[in-house]
């Protein structure tokens, strides 16, 4: 299993590592535990959690911030945001990177079927009704 | 044989179809009844470990369980020593689970994840401070300075990011919280600023998301990664 520590990846995707890993801490962290149950032991999951975790503050960090404010230009102003468009289109690319990586991926996939169903069937009915009207538009042509 | 619980249910609960349990090969899930309420369970394998595909099969019981109606979700990894510990169980808690999952009845979890976009962070926190703007001119304008007068210079961005990531988080609850029914925050976690799980009503969720996605817009630095409808996970205690 790959988890893409927080750190390098984060402005890549706007996902980083996706919902594989907050589907694991939800389902190992959360929920309701009953004292008299034993629990399974969860060695080798801890060590995946910790991978996680990156020091900030660190001399490597100042110098990475420092270089990276060195190739800020400050009267340019931020390169634009993108996001921007949909965030429902974010949960499905998730769903869809989740599926790539082949690791939990049928949580991840689970959760955000309804969103990628619907996903598709908006974009089936665009290019059914672009389809359809270039069809038209033919049969015009013929007539 | 020890029993694997997943959730709690009404017991009028139908499952939908035959659902494959955890276990190589997958053991089958069935109901322990009490009063009014069924715990999902199976059969525990004989040496249970945290194993991915056993994960997914804890999540997938939940999930599915809870298509037709409220579950409370089990984290991963209970095992009782038989099913009669397991009604006993349901027994002694029957009005508080009740109660529970009568209170979660619509509901569901949302998971929003933010962290910043470094370069747009920068920038925002370097042009907030005029002492920061000159000392940043000044190094580029020395092509980057000394090693020394990096790190100098790159600890205090570090601690104007970091005051950054504490007043966003509190704008990212703030904003959000109105739209849901509860809030609760997970563990923290470097490289990220907030890890809110949302409890949110099926009627309000496109409202939410919408919060969601305005939150984004105006806030051109911030990184949301959202993760719902999950059970939920993060609410199963009262309060």
């Amino acid at each position: 299993m790959t988890v893409v520590p927080a750190q390098t990846a984060p402005a890549a995707s706007g996902g980083g590592s996706s919902g594989l890993y907050d589907v694991l801490e939800l389902v190992l962290d959360r929920g309701l535990v009953i004292d008299a149950f034993v629990r399974v032991s969860l060695v080798g999951i801890e060590i995946l959690k910790i991978d996680v975790r990156v020091v900030v503050a660190s001399v490597d960090t100042y110098l990475r911030f420092a270089e990276a404010c060195n190739r800020l230009d400050l009267e340019a102003g931020p390169r634009k945001n993108p996001g921007l468009p949909d965030l429902v289109g974010d949960m499905t690319e998730s769903g869809a990177r989740a599926k790539t990586k082949g690791a939990l991926s049928g949580a991840a996939q689970t959760i955000s079927d309804a969103f990628t169903q619907a996903h598709d069937e908006a974009a089936e009915e665009k290019s059914g009704s672009s389809t359809r009207r270039r069809t038209s538009t033919r049969r015009e042509e013929k007539e | 044989m020890s029993t694997y619980v997943y959730g709690i249910a009404p017991a009028d609960r139908t499952l939908p179809e035959p659902i494959e349990g955890i276990g190589d090969p997958p053991r089958p899930v069935r109901t322990v009844r009490s009063g009014d309420l069924v715990a999902l369970c199976s059969d525990a394998p004989a040496e249970p470990k945290a194993k991915r595909r056993d994960l997914l099969a804890h999540q997938h019981v939940v999930i599915t369980a809870g298509a037709a109606g409220p579950v409370l979700p089990l984290r991963f990894g209970g095992v009782a020593p038989d099913d009669a510990t397991v009604a006993a169980m349901l027994a002694e808690h029957h009005d508080s689970y009740l109660e529970r999952l009568t209170a979660l009845e619509g509901k569901d979890e949302f998971n929003v994840k933010v962290h910043h976009d470094e370069e747009a962070v920068l920038h925002l926190v370097v042009a907030a401070d005029p002492d920061l703007r000159d000392r940043h001119a000044a190094q580029r304008a020395a092509g980057g300075g000394t090693h020394e007068e990096k790190i100098a210079f790159g600890e205090r961005v570090a601690r104007a990011v970091a005051e950054q990531e504490r007043t966003d988080a509190a704008l990212v609850e703030r904003t959000l919280a109105p739209y849901a029914a509860a809030a609760v925050r997970g563990p923290e976690d470097t490289g990220r600023l907030a890890n809110l799980s949302f409890l949110v009503e099926r009627e309000r969720r496109e409202e939410f998301l919408e919060a969601v996605r305005a939150l984004r817009q105006e806030n051109a630095h911030l990184r949301e990664q959202v993760t719902g409808p999950l059970p939920p996970y993060s609410f199963v205690g009262t309060g």
